[in-house]
């Protein structure tokens, strides 16, 4: 969320707007984030017209569900559909957002909030792939690889978050903070490779950008935990 | 294809043209033209997703083939079941389900029942052109009866579609998605709870459900079947039994739209065993000259049973058989009445309450456990004992008791002390059955024809499907030729003329025949309220 | 132009304010004449405001065409609750116009899609976007909230009297659910499976009730022609292509990135001087004009106009103008795998072509990029191909046999040179 431009090494600042001519704007420019404003983890409510989940990591397994500002957000998202099937989707996001995965015992939680069944719920869960139905690490890495990414060498870029993180598909870095998976077409084509990492996208990512948009990442986690921990004493 | 304002249209199908009733889906009006058109999703009894893509048709005019499990009739339409594009589209279909299938048929239940089998058969390719590994899921327990084989289901939702239309209990449901799909419960949460699951067995279309208790037991093209009516419940629910070595290896419902549509509980379902009970009463015994009991033959025992019933001086008390049909009961009835009139009483198996199917709730596991306790009732015949069909046969002292097919489990080894006369027309051996002065072997409901009405009084046939023990005989009979020693007609030869018999002293069951009651029943005439236990 | 490149040959309408932070802002984009055309459309009756749409000849932007004024009045004015949908599931490889759409001109989107909600009288909206675009989601949202506090959005819009209500919807990750009836059992909290038509959206859509739904790109360019008129824009690109549209030019070009030209723009001027060519001097192999679910057109075959009707009588689709461009060291027979893996990935498994047929695809391309293949393997690909093509609910099966069958029809010699390569390896196997 820099105001400021923060270039990367291997000349790829990893959002779309460093290639081209709109040099000129800054990723807070690009991603909209002076825009958008605060998000809910810093103490926001989501806007008016839904609410939706963030994919930021920091889910704990034990915490509660849909209590207090959570209980606010799925009211919010009830009032938003005409049945409570209706919310079935933004409320397994949010149960994920709370809880980072989506466990057997959240699914059950999830269809007693919303009245529906159990084994409903799990197979919409299932068909989804953005619940994740095991824990993932702190930073979930998804790598593009589908054909317009993979012809400029996303493959080469997997293989390269796999290297720096040390982990194999879909493994939990030994650090807990990475999982690094393939991902099916991102819908950022033209900004080869893209890369998803939680809710952010970085794009025109090549191998060598790789080990910076990590070093990058920790610093980031490093400055949440010290805020946290600020917070906290 | 219910349809209110009996409308029709006029489609041609493979060269037949035919009115039809509007609003009926092709393969509906194609099915009443006799033809038949493959499917695997379709089932008349649940909604129809269109996703087997076996249905598929050639519609006149129409660019893209139509499935014809969605596709309503409409005026004109010229329909092809067997064009090169509808044949070809199957054969490619066919090839696709067959891909990750184990063709594990010589192990499989469901082989000889199978519609993957029949349509591959029929119109499958000879060979197959995968040389791809096959994806293995392995066998999961659903819980209850049911076993998942996930590598032999072909994914056509029948049993998620039951489960929740249904059954009313959403337990099943698609997990994953494309190929990676499989059909599960909620992790370990099974189908314990329904009582129904029993019946996505049935509508699986292959081998991919399978009931544990049937698993392995026999092929099914060693089963002999045998259209009947559930004997569990007063819901009546039709059925057929399955039978191999005569003994019933299953039971599964068979369509009747009045009664049970396709589907039957799992407790009528599983409750087979005790028409295969080995130990049987196998002779006609009375006592002999030490007291101890004798076989003796049919020609001597009737006789001599007919005269003692002439000499008795106590009351007569007569139990009848809740399991046992019309006929036998309405003889049994009539011969009380015939030797002076008595007490008619029954005992019976309750539940504490009904259990309706959601889906369909004409349907449902009754309160009453037996099959024909509304006949009794009608015939004069007083419930008495507890919930559980024991107890209430106190006051026998000094009386004639005939029991008709009730084991008298509960019963001690010496219930006719201080009984005048105990006649025992029973199917075991029992302690108390054995104290009896005359013990005479009788058949079970799984070995003779009759018939039970059902909660509603609609008269169901049921046929034998099993053979009796050599000497036993159907209680009607035996209760004729008391009958007729009685002066009262000749004896009737058959289940038939034995139910005519009842129409003759019932007015409830007058005028109907067998042939009226055919295989959907028929209604009884409106009840008659007589004086309770008292014989006709 | 577009972003992040401009040409001067460029006619910018949707993408004149890419790039621009403060279009993204509802001051902004009134500054720059945003929600005129939304006074000027509640001016008029419903009927009114579809009869422009109709007349601007204007055909959908989510791939088949259809024409969107004829789609709209399909829909009755029955008194039953209606509903618009936004169609921003975008997912299929090559396309990424309707996230840059969100992300700079969230308030275009919202305006298009309230003139809609308006034309066929309905009270809500609800954008389906997928759900990996957490980022042009936030913009959206905000948008929407800056939209509710002007009153723009919700009980009476613009002082009108009329209601609508607009509800972000996120998606959980599912291709499929960019088809429109399975995004409307995904938005009720269902399996995202394509549903059997008829009944069509028009009678029984979302929760059952008649519905609209439009792409992104499609509801953008609405605005635009209510203020100008539905014979401005037909003055704009071709007979049976009316208008400009995002082309999303992606693969070995020189000049990535989305740019708008009038449709019947020729395709070979798009790639070899809008987007610069082949990138390190290479030459072209093959181009997918339309998003990977339509045929490959090979390097001869390019000379065309990008209009509907011209692209389909090359024998391929314009789809939604998502070209994948690729140099002559492309490895086609890789390429086609990975697609064919993407649609097993994302097939629902409904419809056994489909389900088994994807899958099996992506076995046999693998094994033939192994070098395991044989050339009974080749006869079977297309065979399976035909057999998945037209056989299912919706058309991902025909998507996933369309790049097989046609790099199969046009690059047969790949495929045999794999073959060539290892035949001992096959034969031991």
């Amino acid at each position: 969320m820099a105001e400021e431009r923060t270039p990367l090494q291997g000349g790829n600042p990893g959002w779309a707007g460093e290639t081209g001519e709109y040099g000129h704007l800054t990723e807070a420019d690009v991603r909209g984030t002076t825009y958008v404003g605060k998000r809910p983890p810093e103490g926001t409510s989501p806007g008016a017209s839904c609410s939706y989940p963030y994919q930021v990591g920091g889910g704990r397994p034990d915490a509660p569900l849909f209590e207090g500002p959570y209980r606010e957000r799925l009211d919010k998202i009830l009032s938003r559909y005409p049945n409570r099937q209706g919310a079935l989707l933004p409320v397994l996001a949010l149960a994920q957002e709370i809880r980072g995965h989506l466990s057997p015992e959240s699914m059950a939680e999830v269809a007693a909030a919303l009245g529906l069944a159990p084994a409903y719920v799990r197979g919409v869960a299932t068909f989804y792939t953005m619940y994740h139905k095991r824990p993932v690490g702190e930073h979930l890495v998804q790598v593009c690889t589908n054909v317009a990414c993979n012809l400029c060498g996303a493959d080469e870029v997997l293989r390269a978050f796999l290297a720096a993180t040390g982990t194999e598909p879909g493994q939990i870095s030994a650090d807990g903070q990475y999982t690094v998976i393939e991902a099916e077409c991102l819908g950022a084509c033209g900004f080869p490779t893209a890369v998803q990492v939680n809710d952010r996208y970085f794009e025109n990512v090549s191998p060598e950008a790789v080990p910076a948009i990590l070093e990058r990442l920790a610093q980031e986690a490093a400055a949440r935990s010290s805020a946290a921990a600020r917070q906290g004493s | 294809m219910a349809n209110e304002s009996n409308e029709t249209v006029n489609v041609t199908i493979n060269g037949v043209a035919a009115a039809v009733p509007r609003g009926a889906r092709i393969i509906e009006a194609a099915e009443q033209l006799g033809i038949g058109i493959a499917h695997y999703c379709y089932h008349p009894g649940l909604s129809a997703p269109a996703m087997c893509r076996m249905c598929l048709v050639e519609v006149e005019g129409a660019p893209k083939l139509a499935p014809a499990c969605v596709t309503p009739v409409a005026e004109g339409q010229v329909i092809n079941t067997e064009s090169e594009r509808a044949r070809a589209a199957r054969t490619g279909t066919l090839e696709f389900y067959l891909l990750n299938h184990p063709l594990d048929c010589p192990i499989c239940d469901k082989s000889g029942e199978c519609k993957l089998q029949d349509f591959t058969h029929a119109e499958g390719r000879p060979h197959g052109r995968s040389v791809e590994p096959k994806r293995v899921l392995g066998l999961d327990d659903f819980g209850g009866d049911i076993l998942y084989q996930g590598n032999r289901c072909i994914m056509c939702t029948r049993c998620v579609r039951f489960m929740r239309e249904i059954a009313g209990a959403d337990l099943l449901g698609v997990v994953q998605r494309g190929h990676r799909s499989a059909i599960d419960t909620f992790f370990e949460t099974g189908l314990e709870g329904s009582l129904w699951a029993g019946n996505i067995v049935d509508i699986c279309p292959v081998g991919a459900l399978l009931s544990k208790d049937f698993l392995h037991k026999a092929r099914v093209w060693d089963l002999d079947n045998t259209p009947s009516v559930c004997p569990n419940c007063a819901q009546g629910c039709n059925v057929r039994l399955d039978t191999r070595d005569n003994l019933v290896v299953r039971i599964r419902p068979r369509l009747n739209p009045a009664v049970n549509s396709y589907w039957m509980c799992d407790y009528g379902r599983h409750q087979y065993e005790w028409l295969n009970q080995p130990d049987r009463v196998q002779t006609p015994m009375q006592r002999g000259a030490e007291g101890e009991l004798v076989p003796v033959g049919w020609q001597e025992v009737l006789p001599a049973l007919l005269a003692r019933l002439q000499q008795r001086h106590g009351p007569l008390v007569v139990l009848g058989s809740p399991m046992l049909g019309n006929e036998d009961n309405g003889l049994l009835a009539r011969l009380a009445g015939r030797l002076g009139g008595g007490t008619l009483r029954y005992r019976s198996a309750q539940a504490e309450a009904e259990v309706p199917c959601p889906g369909f709730p004409a349907l449902a596991r009754r309160r009453e456990l037996t099959a024909n306790g509304r006949g009794l009732e009608l015939l004069g015949f007083q419930r008495t004992g507890t919930m559980a069909g024991e107890g209430g046969l106190t006051d026998l002292a000094g009386a004639t008791v005939i029991v008709l097919g009730d084991a008298l489990e509960d019963q001690p080894a010496d219930f006719a002390a201080g009984v005048e006369l105990l006649v025992v027309l029973g199917q075991r051996p029992t302690a108390a059955a054995r104290s009896a002065h005359y013990l005479l072997p009788v058949c079970t409901c799984a070995e003779q024809e009759g018939t039970f009405p059902n909660v509603h009084g609609l008269v169901q046939r049921f046929w034998p499907a099993l053979q009796p023990p050599p000497l036993a005989r159907p209680a009607w009979q035996v209760l004729s030729v008391l009958l007729a020693g009685l002066d009262d007609g000749a004896p009737v030869n058959s289940a038939g003329g034995a139910f005519l018999r009842l129409g003759e002293l019932y007015p409830e069951y007058a005028g109907l025949s067998y042939e009226q009651l055919g295989s959907r029943g028929a209604l009884i005439n409106e009840p008659v309220v007589r004086p309770a236990g008292k014989g006709a | 132009m577009a972003y992040p490149y401009r040409d001067e040959r460029e006619v910018r309408i949707l993408s004149a304010h890419f790039g621009d932070p403060e279009a993204r802002t509802l001051a902004g984009w009134r500054q720059r004449g945003g929600y005129e055309a939304l006074g000027q459309a509640l001016a008029l009756s419903p009927e009114q405001v579809t009869e422009i749409v109709k007349n601007s000849a204007l055909r959908g932007r989510g791939g088949a065409g259809f024409p969107t004024g004829l789609k709209w009045s399909f829909l009755r004015n029955d008194g039953r609750p209606h509903y618009v949908l936004v169609n921003s599931d975008e997912s299929e490889p090559g396309a990424f116009k309707d996230r840059e759409l969100c992300r700079w001109t969230p308030h275009q989107l919202l305006e298009g899609a309230l003139i809609n909600a308006y034309a066929i009288r309905a009270q809500h909206v609800y954008i389906y976007m997928r759900g990996e675009f957490f980022e042009p989601a936030q913009i959206v949202a905000r948008a929407i909230d800056e939209a509710y506090a002007a009153g723009i959005a919700g009980p009476d819009v613009l002082g009108s009297g009329v209601t609508i209500d607009v509800t972000l919807h996120l998606g959980a990750g599912a291709y499929i659910c960019g088809e429109e009836t399975a995004l409307m059992n995904s938005l009720e909290g269902r399996r995202g499976q394509p549903r059997v038509k008829p009944p069509f959206p028009a009678v029984f859509g979302a929760f059952g009730q008649p519905t609209n739904i439009n792409n992104v790109e499609t509801l953008c360019t609405v605005p635009h022609i209510i203020r100008n008129g539905a014979d401005w824009w037909r003055s704009i690109g071709t007979d049976k292509s009316t208008g400009t549209k995002l082309f999303n030019m992606s693969g070995h070009l020189v000049r990535r990135g989305n740019f708008e030209f009038p449709l019947g723009f020729n395709m070979k001027e798009l790639i070899y001087d809008v987007c610069g060519g082949i990138r390190d001097g290479r030459s072209l192999k093959a181009v997918i004009p339309g998003g990977s679910s339509v045929p490959m057109l090979a390097a001869h075959e390019l000379d065309i106009p990008c209009a509907y009707e011209r692209v389909a009588t090359a024998g391929s689709k314009l789809g939604t103008a998502s070209m994948i461009v690729m140099d002559d060291r492309t490895d086609i027979v890789k390429q086609v795998r990975r697609m064919v893996e993407f649609y097993a990935h994302e097939s629902c498994g409904q419809c056994t072509p489909c389900r088994e047929g994807t899958a099996w695809l992506a076995r046999i391309m693998r094994r033939i990029e192994a070098g395991q293949g044989t050339e009974a393997d080749l006869a079977l690909l297309v065979d399976l191909g035909k057999n998945m093509t037209g056989t299912t609910i919706c058309v991902l099966s025909d998507s996933a046999a369309a790049p097989v069958l046609s790099s199969l029809a046009k690059f047969k010699d790949e495929y045999l040179a794999l073959i060539g390569r290892a035949a001992p390896v096959a034969a031991a196997v």
